[in-house]
């Protein structure tokens, strides 16, 4: 299998905010052609890769949901050459000051190709009101400086410009990487991983391979490619809370310990169950996350998309979630993408008979 | 136009109820299409055009409905409490009069607090109908209502409750009017239920099935004395939405939208809205996905009884919808 590693970084240093995620469409479009019998995009712009199985059409299929949206910024007003901004996707405000980022700019002097690049800063405490020294500085009032004087900003960057985090990904310690989106790039690439693997093996049922769009502003991309592919069931990758600092000790779970298999409402049980005995029978360790109603990814639409898809849901652990510093283990990344494919590989024509609903 | 937008807003029609409101608008629109028609949960579809050699079926949606009051309680006395239907802003009610779509008033009281600079939360507000018992009073738990004010001309601007969004009407009435011709099959769309969740917009476009929605609402402003901090000002122009808190507008419609507004020399803004959604955001997650915009009208006081808009903008906003209609579209 590749070293999947070289590619990850890629995904990671592409930009791709909610809703402008062609930069790294284009990525992973060029990664999963090798892999896939047919590859195009949606109306929306989600990536639909088809890996045809070897049952008599019509055959049916699975669809795997990543995410390959990410959080950002986006620009809502210039004062004084600083930029104001507002978040694209749900950003925490106190690790923005400091950061530095790419600003797309589209103004009429702007070249496409090469972003402005900018930090986030806050005013000093003493210039703020006193109520708001010491406290944690909201969105609408920290600002963007790019060092360009108010005119030439004026000509470069527009409301409604979106910002990039630049920090680039960061090898850490035994097999962990930093970086800004491993949610949900960390997710893509086991994808690819399950892709690559499903490669030199049989597997009955077609393969829908899902990059979605904006999932971060309201799975947006899971509800109508779901509903445009109609698969049998529908299985979605995204990241989980890993244990770290100051972090919840029931509702998190170690790094580097495997995935999450979910289960609740969101989860189809018998789904959930077959995983659960597929994981034990490979002795591929994982841990339950129990989720009592929204499990805050794709699974939430793809189950009530077009007349409802049994759905099952997987996460990746990674600490510090949703800020620039995201950090995940590779073996389990590694992990899901091979239990993703083991399981597709031993899905039966019949397969869809198995899942009653009857306890 | 003012004439038009002072019919509209001076109706009584809050979500799921807007069967006042639709007959108004039905009486407007219906000599100026090709069919028009009331689906199952009330949104009035007129269509105009077929579609034609490189047109594309577009629905266009502008909701009909209003936030508005429900009677949820009369106590022993005949003072009837109530809830919102939408967003209500609490410190917009007090002393405030209301018209129950049954044509009764009552004006707004509420209990005592012991600090008046603060503010009444809803539980402790009434309606005050005017009865002295709870068997005299004529309003029945559930009954509806919406405020009552009259339009305002001010010349440039204009005021009046309702405006969020029968001005979004207005326009696309207008644009009716001024469609001289299209290769667009495309569906004018007046939903229901806006207000309470986008809930017309969504099956409306289920049963469209369009290849591109717009909406047409009111949007903020941050133009006002220590307002929120917002890049959209009245009269400067109809505000073309890149981002709302539900939606994020499809690229290729904001350029279509800016590429036709710069082409006619319309005056634009380019809005991102922080908190609030349109009809839109339902369309797009309607069936495989719909590429969808918005063409908002900027609007000072937005919720309260006493909305605001600029007059050259609802014209402009008009112009931009008439010019993005008539010509074939490529995005």
């Amino acid at each position: 299998m590749n070293d999947i590693l070289p590619f990850l970084k890629e995904l990671l240093i592409a930009p791709g905010l909610s809703g402008f995620e062609s930069p790294v469409s284009e990525i992973i479009q060029k990664e999963w052609k090798p892999l896939v019998d047919e590859i195009s995009l949606s109306q929306l712009g989600s990536l639909h890769g088809l890996c045809r199985g070897n049952l008599g059409a019509p055959r049916p299929s699975v669809l795997v949901a990543t995410h390959m949206d990410a959080i950002g910024l986006m620009v809502t007003g210039l004062q004084n050459g600083f930029l104001r901004f507002t978040d694209v996707g749900g950003v925490d405000p106190r690790v923005l000051p400091g950061q530095q980022v790419w600003v797309h700019a589209s103004g009429p002097k702007a070249d496409p190709h090469s972003p402005l690049q900018g930090w986030v800063v806050q005013p000093s405490a003493h210039l703020l009101p006193e109520e708001l020294e010491n406290k944690v500085i909201q969105i609408e009032n920290l600002f963007i400086d790019t060092s360009l004087s108010p005119e030439q900003v004026r000509q470069l960057v527009r409301v409604g410009d979106i910002v990039s985090f630049a920090q680039a990904p960061l090898d850490l310690n035994a097999e962990t990487l930093a970086g800004h989106s491993l949610d949900n790039r960390a997710a893509v690439a086991a994808l690819t991983i399950c892709l690559q693997e499903l490669k030199s093996r049989q597997h009955a049922w077609d393969i829908w391979a899902v990059a979605t769009v904006q999932e971060e502003v309201g799975l947006t991309g899971a509800y109508t490619s779901t509903f445009q592919l109609r698969p049998s069931l529908a299985i979605v990758i995204d990241t989980t809370w890993a244990k770290g600092p100051g972090s919840g000790d029931w509702n998190t779970f170690p790094l580097a310990k495997g995935p999450t298999l979910f289960w609740g409402p969101n989860i189809h049980p018998k789904l959930h169950k077959s995983f659960k005995e597929l994981a034990e029978k490979l002795e591929i360790p994982c841990a339950v996350e129990i989720t009592g109603r929204h499990s805050g990814t794709d699974a939430y639409a793809t189950q009530v998309a077009a007349d409802g898809i049994p759905t099952m849901a997987i996460g990746i652990p990674i600490r510090y979630m949703h800020t620039p510093v995201e950090v995940v283990a590779l073996k389990d990344i590694r992990r899901t993408g091979r239990l993703v494919a083991e399981f597709i590989s031993a899905m039966t024509d019949d397969f869809m008979n198995t899942l009653t609903l009857e306890s | 136009m003012k004439d038009l937008i002072q019919k509209l807003t001076e109706t009584f029609s809050p979500s799921g109820y807007e069967h006042d409101i639709r007959q108004v608008i039905r009486n407007e629109a219906e000599p100026l299409v090709d069919e028009i028609k009331v689906d199952a949960l009330g949104n009035l579809i007129a269509r105009k055009g077929k579609l034609g050699k490189n047109g594309k079926r577009i629905m266009l949606a502008g909701h009909m409905d209003e936030i508005g009051l429900i009677a949820t309680h009369i106590d022993e006395n005949g003072f009837v409490r109530f809830s919102g239907i939408g967003g209500l802003y609490p410190h917009t009610l007090f002393s405030g009069r209301v018209r129950f779509v049954n044509g009764l008033t009552g004006v707004i009281g509420g209990e005592r607090i012991a600090d008046v600079s603060k503010t009444l939360s809803i539980s402790q507000l009434f309606i005050d109908v005017g009865a002295t018992s709870a068997k005299d009073c004529p309003i029945k738990t559930g009954d509806v209502a919406a405020f009552d004010r009259p339009f305002f001309d001010m010349g440039r601007r204009m005021v009046a409750k309702a405006m969020d969004d029968r001005v979004g009407c207005a326009v696309m009435i207008e644009a009716l009017r001024n469609l001289k011709s299209s290769p667009n099959e495309i569906y004018f769309v007046f939903t229901t239920q806006e207000e309470v969740g986008l809930r017309g917009a969504a099956t409306s476009a289920f049963g469209i099935d369009p290849e591109i929605g717009i909406s047409l609402d009111v949007t903020g402003t941050g133009d006002t004395p220590k307002a929120r901090k917002m890049d959209v000002g009245l009269g400067r122009g109809p505000a073309i939405k890149i981002k709302d808190g539900g939606m994020l507008s499809d690229v290729r419609v904001v350029q279509w939208m800016i590429r036709t507004a710069e082409k006619a020399k319309l005056p634009y803004q380019r809005e991102v809205l922080e908190a609030g959604t349109t009809d839109a955001t339902a369309i797009q997650v309607t069936r495989a996905g719909v590429p969808v915009g918005c063409i908002s009208i900027p609007c000072r006081y937005i919720h309260s009884p006493s909305e605001m808009v600029d007059t050259n903008d609802v014209d402009n906003a008009t112009k931009l919808l008439v010019a993005l209609l008539s010509a074939p579209i490529t995005l």
